[in-house]
């Protein structure tokens, strides 16, 4: 072997035991899994297709893929419109930028534990300061996370979500927006366009792939919702169909009941809704996104 | 023309300081709450600045429910990962960027697939391996990881030593180092500013870190910060100024570290366009 790879097996070698022990070895056994029934005691019993029929029929996971849907197009859309306006506000020339950067990204470096913990009891039915600050407007109290109906719920912790995600989607879009050439803006200030055509006919365009990116990451992650979940409505312990996200159910079925084979499915089977998901996203593309 | 400007700068500036409230507010109640009496806690209409006092939330939650070990385990774990990350990522990034192998399109493959594919997917398998290791209930899994690289921040450096002439490279050498040498005398300090955002992702995530303790930490002696807040807050008879008191406990490592980092941190982010 030339000397020269023989250096870039040796440097290499912690990411390629990375990748194969923590990477490729648990992402095949895990599809393998899915065939099986197994405790993690006794060897894995192949099953065949059964998760996958019973999968079918499980109404909680059903309940758990539509209210990560309803939380991902409540929280997508909103975070990304709410990003971008940021992010055009804060490129213009006005006082104490990097202090508006800084406090809209300040949840992002918070844990999602103490997080969770603020907004639980902000949004607290009796006690809470949502409610209260409600009632000075004459408006009634809402019952944010205990509501028995789903989508109250999952809304609220959708808007939780936003208030946690909104900063680091923000930075990326500023980022692009920093990048439109200046002459641009000058030559139609020139012409007396406004603010806001401005935003829409020379922006938008430009920042357009990086808007898609931050949608494609932030539907990914609305997806893979977990923390969130876990800490507004002290999962896993006991949670109602009506606030379970696919990745709870995972985390329940695996840990608390040890049922590997079904809760390797179900992880397999959030893994393809998103990837459609995706995809679905990557056929509307060519519709909005403009590559220069 | 002026008068105009000014005005249109102020209504941003006053949707700017609206959302800027909104997005306060909840880590002022939690400051709030934190310090004040049982009996204040559940006064209605809200009381915004506790009267008295109280320290001995904090006090309460430090001690007694021993979130001092906590803190501790928390920063001994995220210590142990800056220092694994940025040694292995500085190792494979180099090794990848100054090197040619057959190997390395697996490599740039590899990397970008642990990125999109779902936590959960890895999740069980990863946990049997740390079984059958004997590594439940140790610090083991949530540190070794660190030591094998992470693609985000091999991606970064990766790109910091592309950006290096090859002359550099070449003088070095000349002088009859070796490549081992040359990465930690020439290329590792050279680095300096890409390793210490890479060490401010790696702490935020670490100390972020939910489902990992989680899953392999079950004595209390063992538990991270938000491991501990997890457990107090399943604990139902808590009470919301106690609770209070252990997120601020929680968030405040984060929040320092950010203020004086938050440069780093932002451009990280600008500049590749992913979360830590």
């Amino acid at each position: 072997m030339r000397r020269e790879a023989r250096w870039g097996y040796i440097l290499t070698l912690p990411f390629t035991v990375h990748l194969l022990v923590f990477f490729a070895f648990p992402f095949f056994f895990s599809l393998y899994l899915t065939f099986t029934q197994w405790d993690m005691f006794n060897a894995p019993a192949w099953i065949g297709g059964k998760n996958w029929v019973r999968l079918l029929d499980d109404r909680s996971f059903w309940s758990s893929l539509r209210n990560i849907l309803l939380f991902a197009l409540v929280f997508v859309p909103l975070q990304t419109i709410l990003a971008l306006v940021l992010a055009f506000f804060l490129n213009q020339s006005i006082r104490a930028k990097s202090f508006y950067r800084v406090i809209y990204f300040l949840p992002v470096v918070t844990p999602w534990l103490a997080g969770g913990t603020m907004w639980g009891w902000m949004m607290n039915k009796t006690y809470g300061l949502a409610n209260y600050l409600l009632g000075l407007l004459s408006l009634p109290p809402v019952d944010w996370l205990d509501s028995k109906h789903w989508v109250l719920p999952i809304t609220s912790v959708a808007l939780v979500n936003v208030w946690k995600g909104v900063g680091s989607s923000m930075i990326i879009l500023l980022a692009a927006i920093q990048g439109v050439p200046k002459d641009l803006y000058e030559a139609s200030s020139l012409e007396g366009a406004s603010r806001w055509s401005m935003f829409w006919h020379i922006v938008f365009p430009i920042v357009s792939p990086m808007i898609f990116l931050v949608l494609i990451l932030s539907t990914i992650s609305a997806f893979q919702a977990f923390d969130v979940f876990l800490v507004m409505f002290n999962a896993p312990n006991i949670v109602p169909d009506s606030k379970v996200t696919p990745n709870i159910l995972i985390y329940k079925d695996a840990f608390l009941t040890t049922k590997m084979g079904y809760a390797s499915a179900m992880s397999w089977a959030l893994f393809i809704v998103i990837m459609a998901v995706t995809l679905v996203q990557k056929r509307f593309e060519k519709r909005w996104v403009h590559y220069g | 023309m002026g008068n105009k400007f000014f005005f249109k700068n102020l209504i941003i500036h006053v949707l700017l300081i609206a959302g800027s409230t909104a997005m306060l507010l909840p880590f002022y109640w939690m400051v709030s709450t934190s310090l004040k009496t049982g009996a204040n806690v559940a006064k209605l209409p809200p009381q915004w600045i506790p009267s008295p006092f109280v320290w001995s939330n904090f006090s309460e939650v430090w001690l007694k429910v021993d979130f001092a070990r906590y803190t501790l385990n928390s920063f001994l774990i995220v210590t142990a990962d800056i220092v694994g990350m940025l040694l292995s990522c500085s190792m494979v990034a180099f090794g990848m960027a100054m090197f040619n192998f057959k190997l390395k399109k697996f490599l740039y493959f590899g990397m970008l697939a642990t990125l999109m594919l779902p936590f959960q997917v890895t999740m069980i398998p990863g946990y049997f391996i740390w079984t059958s290791f004997g590594a439940l209930n140790t610090y083991y899994p949530l540190i070794v990881p660190s030591f094998l690289g992470g693609s985000f921040g091999i991606f970064l450096l990766h790109q910091f030593y592309k950006s290096t002439t090859k002359e550099l490279y070449e003088a070095a050498t000349i002088d009859g180092c070796g490549p081992w040498t040359v990465l930690w005398k020439i290329y590792f300090p050279l680095s300096r500013a890409v390793l210490s955002a890479l060490a401010v992702f790696t702490f935020m995530g670490a100390w972020s870190n939910t489902i990992g303790p989680l899953l392999y930490l079950q004595d209390k002696e063992l538990f991270t910060l938000p491991l501990g807040l997890l457990f107090l807050r399943s604990d139902v008879g808590m009470e919301q100024q106690i609770l209070m008191a252990a997120a601020v406990i929680v968030t405040l490592p984060v929040v320092v570290v950010f203020l004086f980092a938050q440069k780093q941190f932002v451009e990280g982010i600008a500049s590749t366009g992913l979360k830590g």
